[in-house]
Formats: structure tokens, C-alpha cells, sequence
């Protein structure tokens, strides 16, 4: 039988960044509906199969437990629940052993958290927000159709995923080596010590690398974008320095959070193969994956490497055309006989 | 002070219960803009009982503000208000609607300039409208203004006249602690003569003596102040009767009853609220502490015989006190 | 007055120095609570101490709080003076109000701190109305009302947001949600799971906070007072800490686990705090030791102020009912002075 991996982020949508910017807020009563949307997704498939829920303190697991259809065979995760960053990544290696296909609902925040441990399984990412630069804002059950016909073999999975890349950081400061890994971006500011968990102050942005880029994307994706377009899978990606835009020889207009618009200063933008570092000497600044503040650092010396081996991104629309070319969601005798 | 004696060499005007409260209210957002009245469809709509009326047009949304109904809310905000420099002057359409308010009343309205040992002042004004006599029937009829009175840290007053009841208003604005003016409802169309000049108080802990006489006293308060003059009057020749408004509920002006008792030796309380544990027995009690030896008869009580105020009108006139029931008590004891 | 943030080194040593504050006063209150010599009630903030800093460190000193039964470290991060507040504490004539309100009324006005609050739910119709008169006077100021994740269930908090969202007023509501409403866990009392998703009621924003991270809260309240003092209205700022300690001193405890305990003290938020500034070579462990040295003075200074201050007299009971006199309380007050109130 078929097996899918389901992860929902509780905590998705409700940071500061729905202060500072115009990013949207998604509550549980949403996240709920969308999870038993990607179950009835499921079904779309003539195959039963079985479905695997992270547990959460929210209700959201129980929920949809309680509502999926009833020819799933759905259960939770045993795990312990920590109601961190760490409960999407334990649930994430559990189903880089057991799943065919995993759907993730949230933002890029969860997106990296899961990919990062999933390794070839095929990744269905489901923007719970508008503004998020790796999962796409599609519906639920469109969602879960993909990954059902992925997941049962309708489709060959090579055909409709892409890999995406991921940026490897190397930080050695007074303190010591720090690592982090991004999978769109690894963005730089200055903003010395306010642990800032988004972009208040453009000026404060000095640069960063990026695995993609694209100007329809937003943050630092947009401002690279805006000067050469990365696809997700395209090989390698950019490392780029701002510098006030007064004084730097060339800037670029670009979409930096939602709600923001603004002129960057671009002091130098460098193209990058995969295994290809970009060094940044840093003062006291703040680094940060996929819009996520991470690491302080004073004095550092930080190495930003895009590597390859990122995951299986699903192309949601691809997944669902190779279906239909197949004829696998049509049926050429009366439902009765059929059955 | 007799009623007679507060208006002479005073220019005033006639005019109704209702327009002295509105004249109150515009000389004091006049006077001072930190004054803000609120309330329920005190704006635009000119209140319920149409007391506000055009003061919305005159000052605007910033000193006469629509509130949500939120009584919890639009009170606490006055509280909040009151501490932090501005006069609020919050309106309870019906005083029944009080006990929804009530803990912003009773715990942080009440207490927060005792409990802080006096480092706050409270410059807020709740006008609620009381009564019965209207068929609005028991949620809209109450008349608790007891709970208030009784309550410490809280001031009430509670006009019979229309100068009164522009004049305690003012009072209560101008006022650096939480008062209650309690308006009955029956009485916005009864006319008087109100003083005109724009710094006429009635002072807060003043009642008014409003017809003089020797046989009995009257102490009556609100709709039954001027149901127990017209009483007085149809007795005349037979009874000389006193009356007196008490206006303020709390402090109360025991000095001038108990100053008509010892010449009348007879007292009858009228007042609007249920009779049992209520204003009525406060006002007796201190009669009695301070004026026990020139009593000759029994004081006697007219009020709601502790029912709510019924709907139907046979209903309501039967619990509502009045006239008639201030003359048989008057003849009881005389 | 909070004249600190966190946006220089100095600002930054300051707001630990508060938080040590906080937790040393709370923890001398509540020996001296155990000790009877603190009469009543003590609710302590141990465990809470990121939320009430950073929340002032992100406000102007004329800014106003109103507070909670769990006011102590709020005060502390407001600015208020630590002698006159354990004099309170101790029911004695020179604490903040005179020994007539104690550990849960403590408040000073003209520091902006609107008063701790015995009842539940009660400071953010306060926080509304002061906001009115802020927005009525258009002075330079917003007003916060800290409430607890208890509190959030009760009527007059959800009049008073509603009335502040729909009047555009330069309010900020805070919850502490310190997961338990008294002895009930959370999840029992609210069917929302993070109590910020209320905010889409009132059509302002809401978001979720680590309270145990002072930098979090710090930039939340500062982008809730950049919207307040733009005329944009309120924010709702829901910050998760954990109290250490019971509800009120004494408290059995018997809902939580030592282990739930433990794991909210393993991210306390002065060790993660006082890591960071180490970590950025703005502190060292001695000059830690040093500043807890100095704190521990102060507390100790505050004690023994308390002990030495007169308790009040008996007559003062008669003041501070009004602005003027009553001769109700006046007829009290005068038999209380001539034959210490035996005949009344």
C-alpha cells in the first residue's frame, strides 16, 4: 500500500512578520480545514492508502484523524511532541524511511525543516501563507491528489519533481564554528543584536546568497531575481553584497517582504556553481535561512556554499497533467461493472 | 437651603429636566474639552432618551463618542480615561444595564484612589436613567441607585428638579471623584425655573428644601419630589407639609432632614427603590441617631414594594410609588 | 520611568540587571511571604521576567501599563523604585500606596504604571481609556495592558479590545501566557490555540512571541508602539513563558509535572539572556557575578527599608475614600480620633 507522510506546522503563520510586513495570518481553524482538504485529496486515487499524521498539541492531528475519509488508513506519528522546529524534523526522518510521498503545510520555515531530512522522498509543499518562496499557495486537495498520484506509481515521480539546491554556511566567529543550511536563501544583517525574526529595516540587509531566484519571488530571492532569474533546479545559484544605494554602481527595485517594495544598493553580484563558496568578512550582523533569523555572529568569517543535494519538489500541476495524459483519472466503463 | 432661596437674584429659565441636563452637558464640554461624553447612541442618534441630543453636531466625535454596547468595556474605558487626564462622562441608557458594568464600577472606579493611597483622581461622571411608570417592564425600569449609594467610593445623586438636575450634573463633571446622576426617566418633560449662569452648581452633599412647613417632613427624591409638592399643595389648610429633595444619595445632607424633623417631628421617605435594606432605612437610621427625641410618630416609607417592576400597566401602577401613596402615609402619621 | 532598550550594550546590561532584579525581589518576597511577614496574597513573576522587561524596554518612559495580580516585575520593568515597593509589600506608610493596597494594587501613576490588578481581566479597559485620553489630549504616548492567558477568556478584555481596535487607539494588549489560568492549563480554558489568533476578531494583528527570548518580546511591542503611536490602531502580542512558582505562594501545584517545570527552566530567560551578552563579549561571568552581587544589595537595601518603615496609623484608614472630605467617613474618622473607634 501506498504510504504518504503528512506534516502540518502548528506554529506556521504566526510570527512578527505579520507585524512588520504584510504577511498574512493562518489560524488552526484554516490549517484543520487544509489538512482534511489534502486528505480527501488522497482518495482521488482508485489505490487506498495509508496516511501518516505528525502529532501536535493543537488538535490538528486528532482533527483530521477524526475526519479523513474513511477508506484512509490514517494514524499519528509516534513521536514526542517538543512544539519546536525539532517535532518537523523527527517526523521528517521518519518518513524518509517509510513514505512514498510527504505533503508539508506551511512556510519556507517548514519546508527546510522537512526537506532537510527527507532525501528523495518526494516533497509536496503547501503554502499555508501567500509568502513563501519554496511551497506554493495551491489548494489542499489539489495538493493531496498530487502526492497520491505520485505516491501510488500513477505518475513517475522523476518526471514531475525537480531537485531543488540548498546552501550550505560555514561561520567561524570569536566564538567559534556555527553551521546552518538554507534551502532558497541565506540572508546577512546588520542589525547587531536584535534577534530580529524579520526585515524591518532594508538598510539593514547586506546581502547573502541564494540557491534560486526569481523577481516574482519576495526577500532576497526578488532582489537576485531582478537581476538574473535562477530556476529552483538550475545548478549552483548567487552570492549578492548591497551597499547603500547612493553610493553603489548599480540598484535594484525589488519586492523585499510582503508589503515592501524598495530600492537596494548592489555593490556586487556574483554567480555561483554548485561547491562554489562565497566568503563574507562580517562585523556584528545576524544570519538567516529562508527568512528565519538564525545565528548571531560578531567578527566572523562566514563561507556560503550552494550544494546540489537538495529535495524532490513536486511539480503539483505537472503531477496531475501526466495523470490525465495517462487516462488514470478516467474510467471507460460504468461505475457499476467496476465495482 | 430652600429651593426658593437658591434661585432668587438668579436669572434663569424655564425649561424641561431634559434640557437642563443638555444645558449642563454643553457648558461643560464648553468649558472644558477634556470633558468626553459616552454612551450607547449618545452621537449621532442623540441618545435613546433623546437626552444628548444635538451635541454631537455641536462638539463632534472627539467629546460625544458612540460606543459599542459594552458597558464593561465603554465604563472601564472612563475609568482608564478618568485616571489619565481626561473627564469622562459615560451614559447608562437604562440603569439596569449598571450590572453589566459593574466590576469595572465596583472594583477599579470605586477603589483605585484608596487602594493607592490616594494617588489618583477619579473625574468620572455616570449618568443613568431609572424608573418605572413607562410599561418598559423589569430590565428597563430598575431603580437601583441603593447598590451605588451604599457602595463606598462612589458618590450619587439623584435630582427632582430641573434646576437640580442641571446643576448636580455639573457638580458631578466638575467633580475629582467617580459620580453616579441618577435621571428618572419620568420626569425629562417636567419643567422648572433653571438658573442660566454657567458656573450654577448644586453642590454635591446639599438637599434643597422645596416647599416649607411646619406638620410633616418629606424627603422625597426624583419623580416623587414633585408628586409629594403636589400633595403638599392639596393639603394645604389641613396639613403643612415639608418637602425636601434629597438630591445627593450619597454624601446625604442629613443635616438639613434632620433640621426639618425636629421641627416637623414627623418624616415620610419617598423614594422610587424597593423598600427593604434601602435608602429609605439609611435615611431613617440617621434620623433617628441624631434627632431620636423629637419624634412623635413612626417615620413611614413609600417605595417599590421590593417586586421588579412589572409590565402590564395595571401591574406596574400597582408596585409603582406615587402621590397617592406619599398622602397616605403622610395621613398615617398625623 | 523606562529610559532603556536593548539597542546599546549599556541598555542591554541594564535590562539583564531588571531581570535579576525581578527575580531577587520575587524570591526575597516570597521567603518574607513564607515567613508571615508579608501579609495577604504574593503572585510572583519568577520565570516571567523576559516578557515584563522586554515589553519596557520597547516602550517610552511616559508610556503607560496597566498591570496584573502578577504585577511585581512588571513594576521593576517599568521603573518603579524597588524600597517603596517591598515597603508596600510589607504594609508599611511610606510604600507606594501608603500601605493601603499591597502586593497586588501596587501603582504609581506618574511613572505611567496604571496599577497590578486583583481582578482577572480587569487592565485592559484601563489601557483603553488611558489610550482615549491619549488620543483625545494627542499626546506622544500608548498605553499597554498586560494581561494573562486567563484573563483572555473574560468578557471585559474582549469589550475592551474591541472598543480600542474600533477607535483606532494607541493601545497594545500583552498576553502572558504563562499556560495555566490559575490551576487550569490553558488548553482547557480557550478553544484557540494560540490565544494571538483572537486578534482577527477585532480585524488588528496578532502574533505569537517566545517569552522566554527578551529580544522577541522587545521587537514585538516596538512594531505594536510603532502602530500605536501611528494611529494604526492596537496589537495583540501573545508572549508563551511559564511561571516557576505557583499561582500565588504556597500553591500545592498539583497540575503541573516537575518535568514540565524543568523544561521551561532548562530555556530560562535570564540564562539565555545573560549567554547572549557573554556570547557578544558584552559581559563576563565576573562582571555577571558582580551585577547579581549589586542586585541582591538593592533587594536587600529594599528589605531593610521595609522593616525600618513605619506601618501606618490606624486613622490613616479614613483617607484617601475622595478628594474632599464626607461627612459619612468624617463622623468615623472623628470618634476613631478621640476614642480609637471603640464606640462606632
Amino acid at each position: 500500500m501506498a504510504h504518504i507522510g503528512l506534516i502540518v506546522n502548528p506554529s506556521a503563520g504566526r510570527d512578527i512578520r505579520r507585524l512588520t510586513g504584510g504577511a498574512s495570518v493562518v489560524d488552526n481553524y484554516a490549517k484543520r480545514s487544509t489538512t482534511v482538504c489534502v486528505l480527501d485529496g488522497l482518495t482521488l486515487v482508485d489505490e487506498t492508502v495509508s496516511v501518516e499524521i505528525m502529532p501536535d498539541k493543537t488538535g490538528i492531528a486528532e482533527h483530521a484523524i477524526g475526519e479523513a475519509p474513511s477508506e484512509l488508513d490514517i494514524s499519528k506519528v509516534e513521536m514526542p511532541i517538543k512544539e519546536t522546529a525539532a517535532d518537523t524534523r523527527r517526523a521528517a526522518a521518519h518518513f524518509r524511511e517509510t513514505a512514498d510521498a510527504v505533503v508539508v503545510l506551511g512556510g519556507d520555515g517548514t519546508s527546510r525543516d522537512a526537506a532537510l531530512e527527507l532525501g528523495d522522498v518526494p516533497l509536496v509543499s503547501v503554502s499555508t501563507g501567500t509568502n513563501n518562496v519554496v511551497p506554493t499557495p495551491v489548494d489542499g486537495t489539489v495538493a493531496g491528489a498530487a502526492a497520491a498520484v505520485i505516491a501510488t506509481a500513477v505518475v513517475d515521480a522523476e518526471t514531475v519533481t525537480t531537485r531543488h539546491g540548498k546552501i550550505e554556511v560555514r561561520a567561524d566567529d570569536v566564538n567559534g564554528e556555527k553551521h546552518l543550511t538554507g534551502l532558497a536563501t541565506i540572508g546577512i544583517t546588520d542589525r547587531p543584536f536584535v534577534g530580529t525574526r524579520a526585515l524591518v529595516d532594508p538598510t539593514e540587509l547586506l546581502g547573502g546568497v541564494v540557491s534560486r531566484a526569481h523577481p516574482a519571488a519576495i526577500g532576497l530571492t526578488s532582489v537576485a531575481g531582478c537581476i538574473e532569474p535562477i530556476a529552483p533546479d538550475a545548478p549552483g545559484g548567487a552570492a549578492l553584497r548591497f551597499g547603500d544605494p547612493d553610493e553603489t554602481p548599480r540598484s535594484v527595485r525589488a519586492i523585499l517582504a510582503p508589503g515592501m517594495t524598495t530600492t537596494i544598493g548592489l555593490e556586487s553580484h556574483e554567480s555561483l556553481d554548485w561547491d562554489e563558496p562565497a566568503v563574507f568578512e562580517l562585523q556584528d550582523c545576524v544570519i538567516g535561512a529562508d527568512g528565519e533569523r538564525e545565528v548571531e555572529l560578531a567578527d566572523a568569517t562566514v563561507t556560503m556554499t550552494p550544494t546540489a543535494n537538495g529535495p524532490r519538489l513536486v511539480d503539483v500541476d505537472g503531477a496531475l497533467q501526466a495523470a490525465s495524459e495517462k487516462g488514470a483519472l478516467i474510467s471507460d466503463r460504468p461505475l457499476a461493472d467496476a465495482e | 437651603m430652600t429651593a426658593q432661596a437658591e434661585l432668587d437674584g438668579q436669572e434663569t429659565e424655564t425649561m424641561t429636566v431634559r434640557e437642563a441636563i443638555r444645558q449642563g452637558l454643553r457648558e461643560e464640554l464648553e468649558r472644558d474639552e477634556d470633558v468626553l461624553i459616552m454612551g450607547e447612541d449618545v452621537g449621532a442618534f442623540g441618545g435613546v432618551l433623546e437626552v444628548t441630543g444635538n451635541l454631537y453636531e455641536e462638539f463632534g466625535e472627539e467629546q460625544v463618542r458612540d460606543t459599542p454596547i459594552a458597558e464593561a468595556g465603554y465604563v472601564g474605558a472612563a475609568v482608564g480615561a478618568a485616571a489619565t487626564g481626561t473627564r469622562p462622562v459615560a451614559e447608562l441608557m437604562f440603569s439596569d444595564f449598571m450590572g453589566v458594568s459593574m466590576e469595572q464600577i465596583m472594583n477599579q472606579m470605586a477603589k483605585m484612589r484608596y487602594m493607592f493611597g490616594g494617588k489618583t483622581e477619579m473625574p468620572v461622571t455616570i449618568r443613568a436613567t431609572e424608573g418605572g411608570g413607562m410599561g418598559a417592564a423589569s430590565q428597563h425600569s430598575g431603580t437601583v441607585h441603593t447598590w451605588i449609594s451604599h457602595f463606598p467610593g462612589l458618590k450619587a445623586v439623584a435630582p427632582g428638579t430641573a434646576a437640580a438636575a442641571k446643576g448636580l450634573t455639573k457638580a458631578a463633571i466638575r467633580s475629582d471623584d467617580p459620580v453616579f446622576v441618577f435621571e428618572n426617566k419620568m420626569i425629562y418633560e417636567q419643567k422648572g425655573e433653571v438658573p442660566t449662569d454657567e458656573d450654577y452648581i448644586t453642590p454635591i452633599g446639599e438637599a434643597s428644601v422645596e416647599r416649607e412647613g411646619e406638620d410633616v417632613t418629606v424627603v422625597a427624591t426624583q419623580r416623587l419630589v414633585g408628586e409629594s409638592l403636589t400633595v403638599a399643595d392639596g393639603l394645604s389648610g389641613d396639613v403643612s407639609v415639608e418637602v425636601i429633595d434629597a438630591q445627593s444619595l450619597y454624601p446625604l445632607d442629613t443635616e438639613t432632614i434632620v433640621e426639618s424633623l425636629r421641627k416637623t417631628g414627623r418624616m415620610v421617605v419617598a423614594d422610587e427603590s424597593p423598600v427593604s435594606y434601602g435608602t429609605h432605612a439609611e435615611i431613617i437610621a440617621r434620623a433617628q441617631e441624631e434627632a431620636f427625641f423629637s419624634l412623635d410618630a413612626p417615620i413611614q416609607r413609600v417605595g417599590t414594594p421590593d417586586t421588579h417592576m412589572p409590565f402590564s400597566t395595571p401591574l406596574e401602577q400597582e408596585v409603582l410609588p406615587d402621590g397617592e401613596g406619599v398622602q397616605n402615609a403622610i395621613e398615617k402619621i398625623v | 520611568m523606562t529610559d532603556y532598550t536593548l539597542e546599546t550594550e549599556d541598555d542591554r546590561l541594564e535590562a539583564l540587571r531588571r531581570m535579576l532584579t525581578i527575580r531577587e525581589f520575587d524570591t526575597k518576597a516570597g521567603h518574607y511571604f513564607a515567613d508571615g511577614e508579608i501579609p495577604g496574597f504574593v503572585h510572583l513573576y519568577i520565570g516571567e521576567e523576559a516578557v515584563g522587561v522586554g515589553t519596557c524596554a520597547a516602550l517610552d518612559p511616559d508610556d503607560y501599563i496597566a498591570s496584573t495580580h502578577r504585577g511585581h516585575g512588571h513594576c521593576i520593568a517599568k521603573g518603579l523604585d524597588p524600597d517603596l515597593m517591598m515597603a508596600e509589600l510589607f504594609g508599611k506608610a511610606d510604600g507606594y500606596c501608603n500601605g493601603k493596597g499591597g502586593s497586588m494594587h501596587i501603582a504609581d501613576i506618574d511613572s505611567g504604571m496604571l496599577g497590578a490588578n486583583g481582578i482577572v481581566g480587569a487592565g485592559p479597559p484601563l489601557a483603553t481609556g488611558a489610550a482615549l485620553s491619549i488620543s483625545h489630549q494627542d499626546r506622544d504616548q500608548v498605553a499597554l495592558a498586560f494581561l494573562g492567558d486567563g484573563a483572555t477568556a473574560q468578557g471585559q478584555v474582549h469589550e475592551a479590545i474591541n472598543q480600542a481596535s474600533t477607535w483606532d487607539l494607541p493601545a497594545i494588549f500583552l498576553i502572558e501566557n504563562n499556560q495555566y489560568g490559575e490551576a487550569t492549563p490553558v488548553e482547557k480554558q480557550h478553544n484557540v490555540d494560540q490565544l494571538s489568533d483572537t486578534a482577527q476578531a477585532y480585524d488588528i494583528p496578532g502574533v505569537t512571541v517566545d517569552g522566554m527570548d527578551i529580544t522577541a518580546v522587545y521587537e514585538a511591542v516596538q512594531e505594536g508602539r510603532k502602530r500605536a503611536a501611528n494611529g494604526d490602531g492596537p496589537t495583540l502580542i501573545e508572549a508563551e513563558t511559564y511561571r516557576y512558582h505557583g499561582h500565588y505562594e504556597g500553591d500545592e501545584q498539583n497540575y503541573r509535572t516537575d518535568e514540565e517545570l524543568q523544561q521551561w527552566k532548562d530555556r530560562d530567560a535570564i540564562d539565555a539572556f545573560k549567554a547572549r551578552l557573554i556570547d557578544r563579549d558584552e559581559l563576563s561571568e565576573a562582571e555577571f557575578e558582580e551585577m547579581q552581587a549589586e542586585v541582591e544589595e538593592t533587594i536587600a537595601d529594599a528589605i531593610e527599608f521595609a522593616h525600618d518603615a513605619e506601618l501606618p496609623h490606624p486613622q490613616e484608614a479614613y483617607d484617601d475614600m475622595f478628594s474632599d472630605t464626607v461627612p459619612e467617613i468624617e463622623k468615623f474618622a472623628n470618634r476613631a480620633r478621640t476614642d480609637g473607634g471603640d464606640s462606632r
